[in-house]
Formats: structure tokens, C-alpha cells, sequence
């Protein structure tokens, strides 16, 4: 490699505007505290998508004991785009299952709401990756958050400097919101799990496609702000068939065949994470989270099922997060 | 009367049932606040014999705008202004509201540029931060000021500034006009086509979006023939073969017949999915509205001359 005084130069200056940005973003901004004493987390087996998996998700939920009798569900999936193929949504049949196994907990109303980050035309992803099909047979409504009615919400975390956001009014009125991402590496953030998830409810009328704010403000400090002004109630989490490589898009299908359950964000997204073969501590929003948002640590998390083991090998991810692979993991260099 | 000009008829009736007693339109039924989108899009698909809930929505429009002349995305929006100020620009245009109020829109966008023609992001885009795939130095429009160029607020922005005739300040706008089709060209997909924006990343080229390439095509409606607007035209005419979204297959309607293409089979198949009740959207409807009028040889965004 070539290392001239330019080189080094930049690189310096790359180091140095990284050690600031890191020492600032270490100073705690939130201004609330979600973290609970002892969180819940339970890894499903599931082989496949099938219609079968309504049965193992609602013994998993029983496991939890949730109460949203009489309650508004949002169930919010990762709906990115369509391509023909690719694993890159959360699966259609997963978020049908949670649907009828919500209205069977007594749930007053179950919703499905997202906003795609990319594409405009949110019915056209509904459509081409059959979720149009599945919601229809279930009767159940779906929101596009990127279009829905806004209500200014002051941030409850400022890691971005953001002092208030537009929030989609389902997002704010649904008592119970249950994110339910796909398992992937991302490009810019390392993973996108539940917490990564929750930028789909940024509205994209008001801020774009892409919502290229919060990627302008820093995502992980987004994500952190995002997570602790809408609170996330529920995860499951699609694992069945994951997402390694240059995601969220254009990654390989890694199968996982599991779901992850679990009553807090942070400990979700660790958990995930560890069934990845990464770091959970070494994953910004995961380590920064857990000041505030949730649990991080083994010790303050109930595996209400299977233990989480980890994978052969670790997921690939960009060379910028190689460094995020669990100490004393393989890599395998595509 | 045609199934087509039912069909219209029948978007128009949902559209001035759904018109908000402000003049404005809101994204659906079900809500209250009028939102800058569809009530541009409704302006521009409202026909003349609707002449009232026209004037209503010209009126809301200009009661809208920003003091620096922009618009907001929806009523009680931040005062900074969106990515949806051309296609207001370009709505109140075809309905010839010509005045100051226009002019300040014009003086807002011609000064309005993506953050990456800053020298410091272009220096960072140059030097540290290169896995998108672009050059700093074709920019165009953002959705939010002090973000970077998108595809979609650029080419409402073109639409709008290539039909602006009167303005004080030509040169710039001239200038603008070119670094914004500069920029379009710069991040078109490998096969053709625009997404958000970003044409390849990681060395890896992203799947184009039919209604962000129909878009895109209309705001170039006036360059020169040439292979990336063709190429863009046969991946668009490829992609809706098998597509049933209404939106979509709206946009690409406007497109093909803006560049004199056939767009029969696409408006057969407009009619069979569209059902005015059930389209809840209503800047859907809007462009439906606008794609059915095609079949009368009407369409909103082939403008031969400057108004």
C-alpha cells in the first residue's frame, strides 16, 4: 500500500475527527431512562416460512405474558423495496402470524405500519413482495407512515442535536409498537436490527427519500434518538432467513432459522447480533443504548427458550466493520 | 364516454369530495392536515369545469408559502422548506398564478443547492467518505435544506425553473437548471434509471425505482435525445410490463407519452386496478387523474414552450 504525506494526512485527520465524534457521542444526551432491572429474550427455532409458524410464535409470546388485551398493536416490519430474489424485507407470512396471534391476546386492534426509506411507492413494495396479498386476507389495515398525519414530538435523546421530530400520529397513538426487523448487516450501520428498524417511522413527506437527515445528523446518534422518543414495546425479530454481506440491500441470504423474541430493544439487538457471530458491545447504538434504552449485558437477560448459540462462522459485513466479529471468531474474506 | 374519461371522472369527483374546506389536500381521508403534495398534484388534475376547488387550492397554496418563498410539506410544517417547492412551483405555473408570489419560489430555488457542493463535503466526498458512487460537483436539489441532492426534489425543481420565463436572474438560473441535469445524469443506475439517488454503492449498482425514473425523464424532457434517456425510457417500459401499482403505472404513463411513446396497454391496465373508493391516497388519485388524461391527448408535463 502506497502511504505518501497525503495519505497519512488524511488519515490523521480521518483518526482524530473520529476520536472527537466518539468522545462526544459517549457523553449521555437522553433524557429518559427505558432500561428495565431484567429483560426477556427467547430464540425460536424455525425452519421455514410456512403457515406453521404462527403456532411457534404465539407459544414463544406466551412465554411473556404480554397483556395488550384492549390495547392498539403497531406492528412495524422492515419494508424496504423488492428485488426479485433478494431477502431483503422483513417475510410477509411472519407479520401475518403476529397479527393473528395478537388479535388472539385480545389485542383491541391490530396495525401494520412502515415507511420505506427509499421507495416512494410504498404500495408497489406491498404488492411485488405479496405482503398487499396477506394483509388483505387478514382484514388487517397498513399505514404508510411516510404519509400519514404528523405531530411534532420533542426528542427525548439529542444525540443528533435534534430538538423535536414529526412523528406519524399512529405511531404516537398505538399503545403497544412492536418492531419486527429482518436480520441484516448494513453498509453504514454495522447491523439493522429492531433499533434500526425504527427509522421507518420517520415520515418521509416531511423528511425525504431517503430520510437523508438522520444519516446527515449521524446514524447511530439517530437511532438513539429515534429509539428513546418512540419507545419500542415488543421485538420479534425475522431470523429465519437473514442478510450478510453489503446489506440492507444487496447482502447474501445467510438462514438463521430462528426468531427473536424479547421485551426490550437493546437486549434484542444484542442477542441478534451475538446469533451473528458480532459484538453486540462493540455496535454503537447497541453499547450506547444500553446507557439507557435497554440491556446489553448476559447478566441482566432471561433466555426464556433455547440458548443463543453462535454461528460457525461470523456474518460478513463491509470491510469498515470487521472489527465488530465476536474475539476469537473466524473471518471469511468473499 | 370512454372507461378512461369515467375513470377520470370519477378520480376528479373523489378529489373535490375529498378537497379540505382550507383549500388543501391531505395524503388521505382520514386525516386533517393538508399536506403540499397531493394538493400540487390536485391543483394540476383538476379540470377546468372544477374551477372553485381550483381557485380554493391556488389560494391555500399562496396562503402557504414560506416568508423565503418556499413551502412547506404540509400545514404547521418548520418554516425552512421542502423538496415538494418545485412541483408547487410548477402546479401554480400551468395554472398561471404568475406574481411576486412566484418569484420569491423561484428566488428560494435557485439558491437552494445539495450540501455537496459545499467545498468542505466535497472535500470529504473526494477524499474520505467515497463508497457512494458521485461527483460532488453536479448537484442539484435536497428534500430538506442542508442535506445532500436527491433525484425526486431536483427533477420537480427542473420541471418548475425550465418553465420560469420572467426572472431577474437568468444567468443563475441557467446555471442551476445545467448543474441540476448534470447531476441527474451523474447518478443514473447502471442499466438505466434513477432511484433516490444513489446509483452505486460499494461498488455495487442499486435497482433503479420506476416512479423516481419517470420523474427524472420528465424534468429532462427537454435535452437532446441521447443513449441515457433512451436506455431509461426501455428499462422504464420494461419494469411496468408486470406492474399493478397505481402510482407507479401513473408516472410512467406521463413519462412514455411526454417522449411520444405508446401507452395504451399501461392505461388499460390503470383502469382495471384503479378504483377511485378504495385509492386512499390522494396524490395517487391526482396522477391517476393526470395519467387518464393522457388518452385525450392531454398531459400536464409535456409543455413544448415556457409559460
Amino acid at each position: 500500500m502506497k502511504f505518501d504525506r497525503r495519505t497519512f494526512l488524511t488519515t490523521s485527520l480521518g483518526l482524530a475527527a473520529g476520536a472527537s465524534a466518539g468522545a462526544v457521542l459517549n457523553r449521555a444526551k437522553f433524557h429518559v431512562t427505558r432500561r428495565p432491572p431484567r429483560s426477556r429474550v427467547a430464540v425460536l427455532k424455525a425452519e421455514s416460512y410456512s403457515p406453521n409458524l404462527e403456532a411457534i410464535l404465539h407459544s414463544g409470546l406466551e412465554l411473556f405474558q404480554l397483556g395488550v388485551q384492549g390495547k392498539t398493536v403497531l406492528l412495524k416490519p422492515n419494508l424496504v423495496d423488492y428485488i426479485p430474489g433478494s431477502h431483503i424485507n422483513t417475510h410477509p407470512l411472519l407479520v401475518a402470524a403476529a397479527v393473528e396471534c395478537f388479535r388472539r391476546l385480545g389485542a383491541k386492534s391490530v396495525v401494520v405500519g412502515e415507511g420505506p426509506g427509499h421507495q416512494r411507492d410504498t404500495q408497489l413494495v406491498l404488492l411485488e413482495s405479496s405482503f398487499d396479498e396477506e394483509l388483505r386476507q387478514l382484514k388487517v389495515p397498513f399505514v404508510d407512515l411516510n404519509r400519514d398525519e404528523l405531530v411534532p414530538t420533542r426528542m427525548l435523546a439529542t444525540y443528533t442535536g435534534i430538538q423535536r421530530l414529526w412523528l406519524p400520529r399512529t405511531v404516537l397513538e398505538a399503545d403497544f409498537l412492536v418492531s419486527m426487523p429482518n436480520v441484516k448487516t448494513h453498509h453504514w450501520s454495522g447491523v439493522t436490527l429492531s433499533m434500526k428498524n425504527m427509522f421507518g417511522v420517520v415520515p418521509g413527506a416531511k423528511y425525504g427519500w431517503p430520510k437523508n437527515i438522520l444519516h446527515w445528523k449521524g446514524i447511530q446518534e439517530s437511532i438513539l434518538d429515534v429509539c428513546a422518543t418512540v419507545p419500542v414495546h415488543f421485538v420479534i425479530a425475522d431470523a429465519i432467513v437473514a442478510m450478510e454481506g453489503n446489506g440492507p440491500l444487496n447482502g447474501h441470504p445467510r438462514p438463521l432459522n430462528r426468531i427473536v423474541l424479547a421485551d426490550d430493544p437493546v437486549a434484542a439487538d444484542a442477542t441478534c447480533a451475538r446469533l451473528m457471530g458480532l459484538d453486540p458491545a462493540r455496535i454503537t447504538h447497541i453499547r450506547m443504548g444500553a446507557q439507557f434504552l435497554g440491556n446489553l449485558s448476559m447478566e441482566r437477560v432471561e433466555q426464556l427458550a433455547e440458548a443463543v448459540c453462535e454461528p460457525v462462522s461470523p456474518f460478513e459485513t463491509v470491510p469498515e466493520f470487521w472489527h465488530l466479529r465476536l474475539a476469537g471468531a473466524s473471518h471469511r474474506h468473499s | 364516454m370512454h372507461e378512461t374519461q369515467q375513470l377520470n371522472h370519477a378520480c376528479v369527483q373523489q378529489l373535490i369530495d375529498r378537497q379540505l374546506p382550507e383549500g388543501g389536500w391531505p395524503f388521505t381521508p382520514d386525516r386533517k392536515q393538508s399536506a403540499i403534495e397531493p394538493t400540487a398534484l390536485a391543483l394540476l388534475a383538476l379540470p377546468s369545469n372544477s374551477l372553485g376547488e381550483r381557485e380554493a387550492a391556488i389560494r391555500f397554496l399562496l396562503r402557504a408559502q414560506n416568508s423565503n418563498g418556499s413551502w412547506p410539506a404540509f400545514i404547521g410544517d418548520d418554516e425552512d422548506g421542502c423538496g415538494f417547492t418545485g412541483l408547487v412551483l410548477y402546479a401554480l405555473n400551468r395554472r398561471c398564478v404568475q406574481a411576486m408570489i412566484t418569484d420569491r419560489a423561484v428566488h428560494w430555488l435557485v439558491r437552494t443547492r445539495g450540501w455537496e457542493s459545499h467545498w468542505l463535503w466535497k472535500w470529504k466526498f473526494r477524499t474520505s467518505d467515497r463508497h457512494v458512487r458521485f461527483d460532488p460537483d453536479k448537484f442539484g436539489w435536497p428534500w430538506v435544506p442542508e442535506t445532500l441532492s436527491w433525484v425526486v426534489p431536483t427533477a420537480y425543481a427542473l420541471l418548475a425553473l425550465r418553465h420560469t420565463s420572467k426572472t431577474k436572474q437568468k444567468d443563475l438560473l441557467r446555471f442551476r437548471v445545467r448543474r441540476g441535469v448534470e447531476m441527474l445524469y451523474d447518478r443514473i443506475c447502471p442499466e438505466g434509471g434513477w432511484n433516490a439517488g444513489n446509483g452505486v454503492v460499494y461498488g455495487t449498482p442499486l435497482a433503479p425505482h420506476p416512479d423516481a425514473t419517470a420523474i427524472a425523464l420528465l424534468a429532462l424532457l427537454r435535452e437532446r435525445p441521447n443513449d441515457l434517456i433512451t436506455t431509461s425510457l426501455d428499462w422504464l417500459e420494461r419494469r411496468t410490463e408486470s406492474c399493478f401499482s397505481p402510482w407507479t403505472l401513473a408516472w410512467t404513463i406521463l413519462a412514455l407519452d411526454a417522449f411520444g411513446q405508446p401507452t395504451g396497454r399501461l392505461t388499460n391496465r390503470l383502469c382495471t386496478v384503479v378504483d377511485p373508493r378504495v385509492v386512499n391516497d390522494c396524490a395517487t388519485l391526482a396522477i391517476v387523474s393526470l395519467a387518464l388524461r393522457c388518452a385525450e391527448e392531454s398531459n400536464a408535463f409535456r409543455v413544448t414552450h415556457e409559460i
